[in-house]
């Protein structure tokens, strides 16, 4: 049995991993055009500022490939023909038969919508090689950490709109490093890219369009407290700033950002606005594509070809509210990557979503949501309480119909999967009140949360 | 203000003297060429007609190099706590920890010992126990220290410390009372990356630990016995204690392979090149005894289900060389033997998916989801 999988994402990985498990002899290819080694895309703001190396955000020690015998092509996918189940490949390279086919192909930035979004000195924060640009533009490279085995590997077998090319570096063209970076676009690679940039001893500028930093998950009480630690931190938070041109420099640099506020220098910007489902070279091969790219599967994930499945955040999913969309977390991928490895196996399981959940890190503050939070509910109610003693910590309690649904905690740490077991048991406001700290999960010596009355 | 994580990024491999840079390898020399000199003086003094330790610790009036060492060892670890806190200093856990630690080594490591001597006391070390100490249970020792401490070691080295690792883990030993422990989170945490996370360097760990282990006790046994028939059978007594202390014996070896080699020259002198833990990881017959003991305990670090997002901050950071990512992305809670509970995996973990707790409970033992290699 032939086994083909593309992208060598944790989802890809994953599923690798439990046919591996099952059938040591059948045999297993992985294509990859940005890495040699699984990675941790999470972490490439740490890889930044220097708190880890390449080898660090590798999960698998880099003989796994070969003690598994998992055959890796370092080379961009160009498209799949599913009537002689063949893998096609950039730069000339041998397409890859396969019996059964996972397309695991992730994400790739959204491109910025405004002239000069191609300007030399602008980028983006999601792949290897959009870390090498930045750290290039404000270190001027790598640190003692190193590079990744065989960085340029790729470079004979890629396509001029792979995300995965290396950036000219304007720092390089003007012979300075960038000293004034931007970042444009309110969400959690933004926070990311302009903290890694506080780090390098600068002070960013965060072009954010909203009201507030990252509405989506946020209401204004708890994104004050964000944006204030922001800029404590150094990073100038520009809020309700709608992006109109990046201006170059003659020589083709990008100079300035200019917004409905006005005109703001920088040499150096990072495009921040969300991900989008990696999948244009999939355009000419038949398989069902949404109207965002994503590629639509059904419950067991498998596309609309024969033998292809797909997992992770290139694939349209169901959710728990029963629309179809990509799911841009690494835990889903991680799991979707289990079930499509049991499809690939002969298995028929379902990826079965449960309730939501997810945590995040914005600059110092830890967050932690779970359930129905920022969904508009018919007379939702959130009960919010912000403590300001040795510890600081909001707490968001979403109530429907005296039963809550959600909740949204920042600075303190959360079992999430209590608050979830509470949710389900359709537990009253008093009720969880009364038990909170039962999901608490602060580090020791850590003084609960008390809160008056409750 | 108190924060539960890491409060700010960290710029470790930017900093050539952490990575094995040059500068990073002079401080090694230094330390390993400091440790050489401390404990074979003797053998310097014959060459060079100077004891250069003894000349200083005498110009400061701490009467031999041992009190100079003590104050060393207790200066390098208030600049190395002072380094750590400003970092981690934002987590109670941390703060505590060091302080403790620190103060432990500056009133029992030195202090005390310094004092006694003068109100004609024998110098004593509360803060150690056997086998780290492992001369604390030759029957020799026990005879020429005061009751009152002999029974100290005897209960505190085979009753008490197991205990309290059963109830707490080793670290309220290796992490909060011992100063080799202490000198290594202190003095040592700006190399704590450093500490290999490989399957390889697990296999030599688990294999040295014990070999130390057990020839700590094979030694200590062996002198016991000699005390108690060596005046009768000379050439045994010649073997394992030896007739005079230049000789070389059992006893001596120990002290010379063990004492001096492994815990001095490499342990602390290697921290620039292969972490901070060097003895307490590979070596310490103690910390092997009070980790099979943690293995059947409370302690355990606790894995919040689903959460990982393998960055891999944890395992990068652990000084003992767990690698704590494949067991947090596996949803495995879990107690390793090596773990001395310092915290920094639950401190670094960017969502909050790490907790060191002590329970009775025991974490439920499904099967695990083997990402990691290291367990395939």
């Amino acid at each position: 049995m032939r086994i083909v999988i593309i992208g060598n994402g944790v989802a890809g990985m994953e599923a690798a991993l439990a046919v591996r498990r099952r059938e040591p002899s059948w045999d297993i290819s992985l294509i990859s055009e940005e890495s040699d080694h699984f990675f941790s895309r999470t972490a490439l703001m740490w890889v930044f500022s220097g708190q880890m190396s390449h080898r660090d955000i590798e999960p698998l020690e880099r003989d796994a490939y070969e003690r598994l015998g998992l055959r890796r092509v370092r080379a961009r996918a160009m498209g799949v023909d599913t009537a002689n189940r063949l893998v096609l490949l950039a730069g000339g390279r041998e397409p890859v038969p396969y019996d059964r086919l996972l397309i695991s192909c992730g994400s790739r930035p959204r491109p910025g919508p405004w002239p000069g979004s191609d300007a030399y000195g602008v980028g983006h924060f999601v792949t290897l090689q959009d870390l090498a640009w930045y750290e290039r533009e404000v270190h001027g490279g790598a640190s003692l950490g190193g590079e990744p085995p065989r960085p340029e590997e790729h470079l004979s077998a890629s396509a001029s709109d792979s995300p995965y090319r290396f950036r000219q570096v304007a720092a390089e063209r003007r012979g300075r490093l960038a000293q004034q970076p931007a970042i444009i676009g309110g969400g959690l690679i933004g926070i990311e890219a302009a903290e890694v940039a506080v780090t390098a001893g600068l002070r960013p500028r965060f072009f954010i369009r909203e009201e507030w930093f990252w509405p989506i998950a946020l209401e204004p009480r708890e994104s004050r407290w964000i944006a204030s630690r922001m800029s404590q931190h150094g990073v100038d938070v520009h809020l309700e700033h709608e992006v109109e041109t990046l201006e170059t420099d003659d020589d083709g640099n990008v100079a300035a950002v200019r917004s409905n506020h006005g005109r703001y220098e920088t040499d150096c910007v990072v495009i921040a606005i969300g991900v989008l489902p990696n999948t244009s070279w999939l355009a000419e091969s038949g398989i069902e594509l949404d109207e965002r790219g994503g590629i639509v599967v059904d419950e067991g994930l498998q596309t609309s070809a024969a033998d292809v499945f797909s997992a992770g955040d290139c694939a349209s999913v169901r959710w728990f509210d029963g629309t179809r969309r990509p799911e841009q977390l690494w835990y889903t991928a991680r799991d979707q990557g289990r079930v499509a490895g049991r499809r690939l196996l002969g298995d028929s399981p379902r990826y079965e979503r449960g309730a939501w959940y997810n945590s995040a890190k914005l600059m110092d503050i830890e967050y932690t949501t779970a359930g129905l939070v920022n969904w508009n509910l018919d007379g939702e109610k959130s009960w919010f309480f912000e403590e300001k003693g040795k510890v600081r910590s909001t707490t968001r309690v979403v109530v429907q119909e005296g039963r809550v649904v959600g909740f949204n905690m920042l600075g303190r740490r959360w079992d999430h999967s209590v608050l979830i077991r509470w949710i389900e048991e359709q537990r009253s406001l008093d009720w969880v009140l009364g038990h909170l700290n039962a999901a608490a999960f602060d580090t020791e010596l850590v003084p609960p949360l008390q809160i008056p009355g409750a | 203000m108190d924060q539960q994580g890491q409060n700010g990024l960290l710029t470790t491999y930017r900093e050539g003297w952490r990575n094995r840079s040059v500068v990073g390898l002079a401080i090694s020399l230094l330390l390993v060429t400091f440790y050489v000199v401390l404990y074979w003086e003797h053998k310097v003094e014959e060459q060079l007609g100077v004891a250069p330790l003894t000349a200083v610790s005498e110009a400061m009036g701490l009467r031999n190099r041992w009190y100079l060492y003590g104050f060393l060892y207790s200066v390098a670890m208030v600049a190395g706590a002072i380094y750590y806190l400003r970092r981690h200093g934002n987590s109670r856990y941390n703060r505590f920890r060091i302080t403790v630690n620190v103060a432990i080594q500056i009133a029992l490591g030195f202090t005390l010992p310094f004092i006694m001597p003068l109100f004609g006391g024998k110098e004593v070390y509360f803060s150690y126990f056997w086998p780290l100490k492992y001369d604390y249970l030759y029957p020799q020792t026990l005879a020429d220290l005061p009751l009152y401490f002999a029974l100290y070691t005897v209960v505190g080295s085979l009753i008490a410390a197991p205990v309290m690792a059963v109830l707490f883990g080793k670290r309220w030993y290796c992490s909060w009372v011992c100063g080799c422990g202490g000198l290594a989170n202190t003095f040592g945490d700006p190399w704590r990356h450093l500490t290999s996370k490989s399957t390889k360097s697990w296999r030599f760990e688990q294999l040295s630990i014990h070999l130390v282990l057990l020839i700590a006790i094979a030694t200590t046994f062996l002198i016991g016995l000699d005390s108690l028939i060596g005046s009768e059978h000379p050439t045994f007594h010649r073997i394992v204690a030896g007739n005079d202390w230049k000789d070389w014996s059992i006893k001596s070896f120990y002290g010379f392979a063990v004492g001096s080699i492994l815990a001095g020259v490499i342990g602390t002198g290697l921290y620039p090149i292969f972490g901070p833990r060097v003895w307490c990881r590979n070596f310490c017959p103690m910390a092997a005894i009070l980790g099979w003991v943690q293995k059947v305990g409370r302690y355990r670090i606790k894995v919040k289900p689903g959460m990982c997002i393998s960055c891999g901050n944890c395992s990068t950071y652990c000084e003992m060389g767990i690698d704590v990512r494949s067991y947090a992305q596996a949803d495995q809670s879990f107690t390793r033997a090596s773990c001395v509970g310092c915290g920094m995996c639950a401190h670094m973990c960017p969502r909050g998916v790490l907790k060191l707790e002590n329970s009775w409970e025991r974490p439920e033992d499904k099967e695990r989801q083997r990402l990691s290699v290291v367990d395939f």
